[in-house]
């Protein structure tokens, strides 16, 4: 008799319960969170842009030895850094600039997140992000008979970031991409590039996920040998930090650069194999719930 | 007489039909949850203002229904931290309470303060609790309004070595809803 009314309950119970799903349906369209966790795979960007009012602070670098033999260094004879800042301007529209100390080349760029991944079967089954970057190379150009100008030392790239959240733990993004570069080494060189990049990721574990990265150029460089850059590294986020390591053969962490000029090919020979490391520090600008003090309770 | 004799069973049909109208059912669409963690290092603090309640009049049974991704955070970071690492949303996206108000008297007007006990499910974790909660009622509506305490270890959410100066071991919680009567 008990166990009669103890199950009736159960079910009355599970009943109201029926009607708050039922309730819950008819709620706010639900984005898919975090197809990655950074606005970085490893070396490229990724689909993700940053909420309105956040400013990230990436700082970049690359080590790895040049191939003499007497290199003493430890896999750090030679440094690339970029320092960059990236602004939320809204939860879709992401605009940053920053500077690269190893080859000199300064950029800027907007990105804007176009569709979003929806959850439950509804809206669009993946993500797509634009992104449009320009890029100066303050350095001279070397050689005499190619015109040594401020448009000449321009590149730009154009980028369709399409990504899928597969599931909780795997995403996927492809990216094609257009690559328009001012600044050649040679005088009859092809400056349109048209390229398709690869990437992933896999949740090892709540904070920690692996993830790699492939473009493929279609119509390479001719005057130099290029490869297609290729990194395979771990992110780690911690709050407001967020660290990203990885193994990659591009030195330079500007898209028309490490896309169309990577010279080295992925192995362990010096000086192809780079050890790169992005920093990213999160400042939040806007706070989207007031009242709450540091350092007292204002409950 | 002979009137009154030929409506009396229409007037009863009608008290009958009228009592079965009246909502026995009272709901909170918008109501509030938010939960405090209170660190040396850092305060955190979150707020759900569409959280769904539903109290059955004649059992006294009640039942909450939140999605977790609506928690908004001082910094957004941080509700993607949340949903994406810790209660993860994706695969858990609801917490719900299903349970029975002990000793409840629906048509009291003013206050109340009653036990609500029942289990809490979250992060695919059902504990049963025992919530003192102070109940309210006005003609229209019914407020309930109270504070648990939720240990983030017995939900099974991990956190880092490195971060657990900044969340709390023990979060406290606090409910209001106010509800209104539901109709089918």
């Amino acid at each position: 008799m008990v166990f009669c009314l103890s199950l009736h309950q159960v079910k009355a119970q599970n009943e109201l319960l029926d009607i708050l799903d039922k309730e819950h349906s008819d709620t706010v369209p639900q984005f898919v969170p975090a197809t990655f966790k950074s606005t970085r795979i490893t070396y490229g960007h990724s689909v993700e842009t940053r909420k309105k009012g956040i400013l990230e602070v990436f700082a970049a670098t690359r080590f790895w030895n040049t191939p003499e033999l007497r290199s003493q260094s430890f896999g750090v004879d030679k440094l690339n850094a970029r320092i960059a800042l990236e602004y939320g301007i809204n939860d879709r529209l992401t605009a940053g600039i920053g500077g690269s100390t190893w080859d000199g080349v300064f950029d800027a760029f907007v990105k804007y997140r176009l569709v979003r991944q929806r959850s439950n079967g509804q809206g669009s089954p993946f993500g797509v992000t634009v992104f449009q970057n320009s890029s100066y190379n303050s350095d001279a150009i070397s050689n005499p008979y190619v015109l040594d100008g401020f448009s000449n030392r321009l590149s730009f790239t154009t980028q369709l970031l399409i990504a899928k959240k597969i599931n909780s733990d795997f995403s996927l993004q492809i990216t094609p991409t257009f690559i328009h570069r001012s600044a050649v080494y040679t005088q009859d060189e092809r400056q349109n590039h048209l390229a398709l990049g690869f990437g992933g990721r896999y949740k090892l574990g709540p904070h920690v996920s692996l993830v790699s990265e492939y473009y493929t150029v279609f119509n390479p460089v001719e005057s130099i040998d290029t490869y297609g850059p290729f990194a395979i590294g771990a992110n780690w986020e911690l709050g407001d930090v967020m660290l990203q390591f990885m193994l990659t053969n591009a030195p330079s962490m500007v898209e028309s650069s490490f896309i169309a000029e990577t010279r080295n090919n992925f192995n362990f020979k010096n000086p192809n194999l780079n050890f790169g490391f992005n920093f990213t520090y999160i400042i939040h600008f806007k706070r989207q719930l007031k009242g709450l003090k540091q350092g007292g309770k204002t409950r | 007489m002979n009137k009154i004799g030929k409506l009396l069973p229409f007037s009863m049909l009608m008290a009958f039909y009228g009592f079965g109208q009246q909502p026995t059912k009272s709901m909170a669409r918008q109501g509030h949850v938010s939960f405090f963690s209170y660190t040396s290092v850092e305060h955190i603090k979150a707020e759900n203002n569409q959280v769904l309640s539903i109290v059955d009049f004649t059992t006294g049974e009640i039942a909450v229904s939140m999605l977790m991704n609506a928690f908004i955070f001082e910094k957004a970071l941080m509700r993607e931290h949340f949903n994406e690492s810790y209660v993860e949303s994706d695969i858990y996206p609801k917490a719900t309470f299903v349970g029975r108000i002990v000793d409840f008297d629906p048509y009291l007007i003013g206050e109340q303060t009653r036990i609500v006990e029942g289990k809490f499910t979250m992060h695919g974790v059902t504990k049963e609790l025992q919530i003192k909660t102070k109940i309210t009622r006005t003609n229209e509506s019914l407020v309930l309004s109270g504070t648990f305490e939720a240990l983030v270890k017995d939900y099974e959410i991990k956190i880092p070595p490195l971060l657990a100066g900044n969340i709390a071991k023990t979060i406290s919680v606090d409910f209001n809803f106010e509800c209104l009567p539901y109709e089918n």
